[in-house]
């Protein structure tokens, strides 16, 4: 006999509201449905009553913890649509800002993933190093969450001394070398409660076109900082962690992996911080845009984030946004992971999407 | 339009025509395309599907959907208008156009015909659905 179990919008289990119904047949999941949109918040339809310089303000509030990557990838499409393009130094800053936010959001990820392993202390190790990497956050942008940096054409603070900030990456590359790559990477604690729970395969991770961590844990090894470089992406050696297991544990690894290339490239881009301006000249409060509609795309730390923003001509405000955000294509990937797994196994799975909820419901 | 005619052949390199780049995107030239051939020419070179556009054009002038593939880092646009509110389903062909259909659906009442949906329940307030249609929301 099969029954249903919901799960959600308001649940122990969940960090966010999304509805998880699950079939199941005595412990195992048969088979899920999910339901999204219970705090929908029309962000692009705002976007269109928003000028340019508030649109930016506004995009960064999609989400909480890529605040950086939203307006990013924002400004991004804006320069194109006014044929701008940020200083050699703007550029280098972006990829700290994008690599901080990374481990920013791979750290807390994992200090969830351990709570739900019921491993609590690793929890706390996690959000211990989540503040210090909010510190670094804080010492670049004066923001430990929405951090203002980007504008169109550049950005809004320098690194006036990258030495410091160095200093803070290497302390806390340590910290994580010591604590959270071993524990992910060799602990059995974590090796025995996510091997082989949450299967996404590689067909079915192509078929489903899930991205970031997602898809790279499933054997796919994209990831537009290697195939379509942003930024000053281009200068950087770093590579791209690919674990073709498919499973929580693959998740887990390759979020491990890709903290410690973070920080290679973080050591990288504060190195060779070239000098300069780090936005065009001019207050920055005026800006002439073209009729047409621009694209553009980055490596969130969940996955590609696209932006389309349509634009005429002396207009000041946008006549269109449109936001595709990573989770909204890895959710439904969540279905089948759960499909022939045991119901207490569900939690787990479901955050090894590392799902946002905040972007999902934009 | 048969299948062959639109895939994008050595893609690797720069794309050919009839692509064609704009701000960044290869545009796909013949808008009398059928949706459901472009899908079957993506799937057949790897691509994988990123979302679904939409504008709602001026004066009930109808919608134009943008749907975009992205292959090895090179990015893909093809422009469907439709002056109704129905289009093909790709759903069938494509897997990961589920949830964007069901999203579009929702925001502006365009019906994705042969398939069946789910609501995702997006809300505008009380109201489910229809959240960013110009006519609802004046």
């Amino acid at each position: 006999m099969s029954y249903e179990i919901p799960m959600g919008p308001y649940h122990p289990g969940l960090e966010e509201p999304y509805k998880l119904d699950m079939i199941c047949e005595g412990e195992t999941v048969r088979d899920a449905k999910l339901h999204i949109g219970f705090n929908f918040r029309g962000i692009e339809h705002l976007a269109e009553t928003r000028n340019y310089i508030q649109v930016i303000a506004l995009m960064e509030r999609v989400c909480g913890i890529c605040s950086f990557i939203h307006t990013l990838t924002l400004c991004q499409a804006m320069e194109k649509l006014t044929g701008l393009t940020p200083p050699p130094r703007a550029q280098y800053i972006r990829v700290v800002m994008g690599e901080l936010e990374r481990l920013h959001s791979h750290v807390l990820w994992a200090g969830i993933a351990a709570k739900l392993m019921g491993f609590k202390t690793m929890f706390m190790t996690c959000f211990e190093l989540r503040e210090k990497v909010m510190d670094v956050l804080q010492a670049i942008s004066g923001n430990r969450v929405n951090y203002a940096m980007n504008r169109i054409g550049g950005v809004n603070r320098d690194i006036e001394d990258p030495q410091s900030i160095l200093a803070m990456v290497e302390a806390l590359e340590k910290e994580m070398t010591r604590t959270i790559i071993p524990i992910f990477t060799t602990s059995k604690t974590a090796t025995s409660r996510c091997a082989g729970i949450g299967v996404l395969t590689t067909e079915k991770a192509r078929s489903l076109g899930v991205v970031g961590p997602v898809a790279r844990a499933s054997g796919i090894g994209q990831d537009l900082r290697k195939e379509a470089p942003y930024a000053a992406y281009s200068e950087m050696d770093f590579t791209v962690p690919v674990v073709p297991d498919g499973d929580v544990r693959a998740r887990l690894l390759v979020r491990a992996l890709e903290i410690m290339e973070s920080c290679k490239i973080l050591r990288q881009a504060l190195t060779k911080l070239p000098p300069g301006e780090i936005a065009p000249p001019g207050d920055g409060s005026k800006f002439s845009f073209v009729t047409g509609t621009a694209t553009a795309r980055v490596e969130a730390p969940r996955g590609e984030v696209m932006y389309s923003v349509s634009w005429k001509e002396g207009a000041k405000m946008p006549s269109r946004v449109h936001v595709r955000t990573p989770t909204y294509v890895n959710m439904p990937a969540v279905r089948f992971m759960v499909q022939g797994a045991r119901l207490a196994d569900a939690p787990l799975i479901q955050a090894a999407v590392d799902p946002c909820y905040s972007c999902t419901d934009r | 339009m048969s299948t062959t005619e639109i895939t994008p052949a050595p893609i690797a390199n720069p794309v050919s025509a009839p692509y064609s780049e704009k701000i960044g995107v290869f545009w796909y030239g013949d808008s009398s395309l059928n949706v459901r051939d472009v899908v079957r020419a993506m799937n057949a070179v790897g691509a994988r599907f990123i979302t679904i556009t939409t504008y709602e054009l001026p004066a009930n002038g109808g919608f134009r959907l943008e749907y975009h593939w992205d292959l090895m880092g090179v990015l893909l646009g093809f422009t469907f208008p439709i002056s109704g509110k129905t289009i093909e389903s790709i759903y069938d062909l494509c897997e990961a156009a589920d949830w964007i259909e069901r999203e579009v659906h929702e925001e502006y009442r365009i019906d994705f015909t042969g398939r069946e949906y789910e609501p995702l329940l997006l809300r505008g307030g009380g109201v489910c659905g229809v959240n960013l249609q110009k006519e609802v929301l004046q």
